[in-house]
């Protein structure tokens, strides 16, 4: 793996000649920026490690002067060859230290380790628990309902399956202890959290804990009722249509719904929509004729 | 690819609903001193849940909230109040944030 030369200075945002109080404001300010238990962007925490790196660095005269005197010729070196791989560089370096390759999550880059040979310095001090994380997963309406085993991807690239119980409900956290962050020095890992996401559904609209869903009736059972099979989410239920129906009728079905908070659940809708033949064929069209003569009902009158 | 992180506990997911515990519990899952812990709550940091019971029990969730307030303490060289005072404003954004959510 080709170590990266990493500029201090600009990490820093400050010139190769400021001075110590300069670097020192410098580096507060962006600790207090990228901290990221105050910051929630993704790339927070590594910023935060490069800053601190960089004032651990920069902050001490012996380091400093090592640092410089190796960008020098780090710059002159790239100048003369366009560009080249920091291994070979360091390879050919006599540090005179026993170069310790040894690091991690919480620990500093392999530049820092390879310049310095030594591992993360005072700046924490004694074990501590590492940071607590937060990551949104989204389920489809069905396995929030029926739960189970799922695969997920961490950030840093870790890959862990998760039990989810039946039965979750939107905005819900699961805490998996453990799975954060890694603690400082030794310290207890962060717990990740995972927020409940349900994702939008191609048949029912969730309205907090109950589902609604469209029912088309055609005319002649909506008029004389009937009994019609209906969605759910865990199959297939039968809905009597009362004799009667018009469109947008709320027919319920109880407890058909998602979990609710404290047990139980909400209800299903299956709302009636009393649906056409788009082209009725010859003797439809007559019967319907016939019904228009027949008829006495007007479904405009209770407007006026 | 699936990596089994060293001394982690089988993935499965808790509820927030856990038991209070007594605070060298909290300490232990802060990973810090019962005395750094002591030392927070003198600045009120957290509280335990009943004044009633003995020893005081406090959330679980107090762990995560203590290394926190540590973390902070430590990486940005606040004092002890600082580092409670920057807690309380941290909830009090994330309160904001979810009502505008």
């Amino acid at each position: 793996m080709a170590v990266e030369y990493k500029d201090y200075y600009a990490v820093l945002g400050v010139p190769r000649d400021a001075g110590q109080d300069d670097i020192r404001r410098a580096y507060r300010k962006l600790a207090r920026e990228y901290h990221p238990d105050l910051n929630q962007e993704r790339d927070a925490e590594e910023r935060f490690k490069e800053v601190g790196e960089a004032y651990e660095v920069l902050s001490d005269p012996d380091k400093r002067d090592r640092y410089d005197e190796l960008g020098a010729q780090w710059r002159a070196r790239e100048r003369a060859s366009g560009g080249g791989n920091f291994e070979e560089f360091f390879d050919r370096q006599d540090f005179g230290d026993d170069v310790r390759v040894e690091f991690g999550d919480g620990g500093f880059s392999e530049f820092f380790e390879r310049l310095f040979g030594d591992g993360p310095p005072g700046r924490t001090s004694g074990p501590l628990r590492g940071l607590d994380r937060e990551a949104v997963l989204e389920f489809s309406l069905e396995d929030a309902l029926a739960g189970g085993r799922r695969r997920l991807s961490l950030e840093d690239g870790r890959s862990i399956e998760v039990n989810i119980p039946a039965g979750v409900r939107e905005g819900q956290r699961i805490r998996l202890a453990g799975q954060g962050a890694d603690g400082r020095d030794g310290g207890p890992a962060g717990d990740l959290y995972l927020r409940v996401r349900l994702g939008p559904h191609p048949t029912f609209r969730r309205r907090g804990e109950d589902l609604d869903l469209d029912l088309p009736v055609a005319p002649w059972e909506a008029a004389l009722g009937a009994t019609v099979p209906v969605p759910t989410l865990t199959g297939t239920a039968q809905v009597r249509v009362p004799a009667g129906s018009s469109s947008g009728r709320r027919l319920r079905l109880r407890g058909r719904g998602l979990p609710k908070q404290g047990g139980g659940h909400g209800d299903l809708h299956a709302i009636v929509r009393i649906t056409i033949p788009k082209h009725p064929s010859a003797q439809e069209r007559e019967l319907f004729e016939k019904l228009g003569e027949v008829s006495e009902f007007d479904p405009r009158k209770s407007r006026a | 690819m699936s990596v089994r992180r060293p001394g982690s506990r089988n993935p499965v997911p808790a509820d927030a609903d856990d038991q209070p515990v007594e605070l060298a519990v909290i300490a232990r899952q802060a990973g810090v001193r019962v005395t750094l812990v002591r030392r927070y709550l003198e600045f009120g940091l957290f509280e335990p849940c009943s004044r009633a019971s003995h020893p005081p029990l406090f959330e679980p969730s107090c762990a995560s909230r203590l290394a926190k307030a540590e973390r902070l303490r430590r990486d940005l060289g606040l004092n002890f109040p600082g580092a409670v005072l920057a807690c309380e404003l941290l909830d009090r954004i994330r309160e904001l944030e979810e009502q505008t959510h």
